[in-house]
């Protein structure tokens, strides 16, 4: 745990000194380990290892579009930090699964599951942060750029849902089945359907772009958190 | 004659595809809070959909029926502008460029399809058993529960289980197969799986006796998904460069 405090810490002052965020992803990424370690598996289940996991994916995502970002770069650095730090905060706070994976958890098809979907949120999460300085400075490279998050995050998340099917396929005979988390997953993929067909209507590009991107980011921390949190599901997060 | 090419420049539109999105995203959306706060919706997942379906009061499975209604159009739209954008850009982009989104749009119709099949055809039956018993599974064959072997670990968790079946046709056996996390056993076209293991007062396992036709086509429109969406991001980056 004082790998993740200290990497709080990291990313905190990395609003000020911004090298400090590799600080803060490399002992991220060793707590990471060390947890793996530790249980012997893959640290993907719960609230506590999800969100670290999510928080540093954010980061690490964030490396290629600081190199292009060079102009636009505080505003976007400072996005990814004022995330990276929530997310730390979230993760510090919330309870950590320690126990043994059921069996029916220890498979491939279930590790990629989970994998790919946080690596999907994550470049949602740099879309919406990527709408957000569009709506103050309306440059059109970063509309270009938010594009290419998304998509590259909505081919992760489908495949996060294949992988998902093929696995209740295997574990309970159905690949889908009609539970809160399911159904708000069907609404996600369905909003960035909707987002990366509008965007080839002109009246869609732009501001509209930008505010969905934002949406879409709300959109997941429901799915993630909201559904876990408030509504019963066969998802535990 | 005028109604027909209406109906025609309806589907072939884009606009119509991104309003069709925008309708059956604010379907599922409704739905999303009719789901948790109706007691009905807790045996959904127990039979297929369109048998749950015309069970319940249509006041609370409206939602379903129109994002139904909504799926439809939409597949009619993504025929008719898949069809439209291949006879229009096919000399003017790169074959692989043109045909990729095709193809991820023909993996969401397998999945659509998919769906489709399980929701009229599928077939459902749970029921928890214990060493021993005897499962009529079709008009022939029969099952039988041989052992149930659950290993648990020093804290009480489960740590491995493992079902051993037989299978009879008409009283003879043909043959015996084991059922492990993740590795159902199949007979018959039908998927058998432990959905639930009980240790106490008696080892017994809730069992599920599924048949889902769909399943198949909804693996093909994964693969073809994996492939389009490979093509499509591929091209992408070398067209950027």
């Amino acid at each position: 745990m004082l790998l993740l405090i200290l990497s709080f810490g990291a990313y905190l002052f990395a609003l000020w000194k911004r090298p400090l965020l590799y600080v803060g992803l490399i002992l991220q990424i060793a707590y990471i380990t060390s947890r793996g370690i530790e249980l012997g598996r893959l640290p993907l289940v719960g609230a506590h290892d999800t969100i670290t996991f999510l928080s540093s994916s954010i980061v690490v995502f964030s490396i290629p579009f600081r190199i292009v970002l060079k102009k636009k770069l505080s505003r976007f650095h400072r996005g990814i930090v004022i995330l990276a730090i929530s997310f730390t905060v979230f993760a510090l706070i919330s309870k950590q699964y320690n126990m043994p994976l059921p069996p029916v958890l220890r498979t491939f098809w279930f590790e990629t599951h989970v994998v790919l979907a946080f690596l999907s949120y994550a470049l949602f999460a740099i879309a919406a942060v990527l709408g957000y300085i569009y709506l103050r400075e309306q440059d059109s490279s970063l509309d270009g750029m938010q594009y290419r998050a998304v998509l590259i995050g909505y081919c992760l998340f489908t495949l996060s849902m294949i992988f998902g099917g093929i696995w209740a396929y295997l574990a309970w005979g159905t690949y889908w089945l009609w539970t809160p988390k399911e159904l708000w997953t069907g609404i996600l993929w369905l909003f960035y359907s909707f987002y990366l067909h509008a965007r080839l209507r002109q009246w869609w590009m732009g501001k509209p772009m930008a505010f969905l991107s934002m949406l879409g980011f709300a959109i997941v921390l429901f799915t993630y958190l909201g559904v876990s949190l408030l509504m019963k599901s066969s998802h535990s997060f | 004659m005028i109604f027909l090419k209406n109906v025609i420049r309806f589907f072939l539109s884009l606009r119509t595809a991104i309003w069709l999105l925008v309708l059956i995203f604010a379907l599922f959306f409704a739905g999303a809070f009719v789901m948790p706060a109706k007691e009905e919706y807790r045996s959904i997942s127990l039979m297929p959909l369109f048998k749950w379906l015309v069970s319940q009061p249509i006041g609370i499975t409206w939602w379903l029926w129109g994002s139904i209604g909504v799926l439809s159009l939409l597949t009619i739209n993504t025929i008719f502008c898949s069809i439209e954008s291949v006879v229009k850009k096919r000399k003017v982009t790169h074959w692989l460029l043109l045909i990729s989104p095709q193809i991820i749009h023909i993996s969401f119709l397998f999945i659509l399809f998919a769906h489709l099949l399980d929701a009229w055809g599928g077939f459902k039956y749970l029921t928890f058993v214990r060493e021993g018993t005897l499962l009529r599974i079709t008009e022939d064959n029969t099952l039988q529960i041989k052992d149930i072997n659950i290993s648990l670990d020093t804290s009480g968790y489960i740590s491995d289980w493992k079902v051993d079946v037989e299978y009879f046709l008409n009283g003879e056996t043909v043959r015996k197969d084991i059922i492990r996390p993740n590795k159902p056993s199949v007979e018959n076209g039908l998927n058998i799986n432990v959905k639930d293991l009980r240790v106490f007062p008696h080892e017994a396992v809730l069992l599920q006796i599924s048949r889902e036709p769909g399943a198949v086509w909804a693996l093909v429109g994964g693969i073809l998904f994996m492939v389009g969406i490979t093509i499509l991001i591929l091209f992408k980056i070398r067209i950027e460069r």
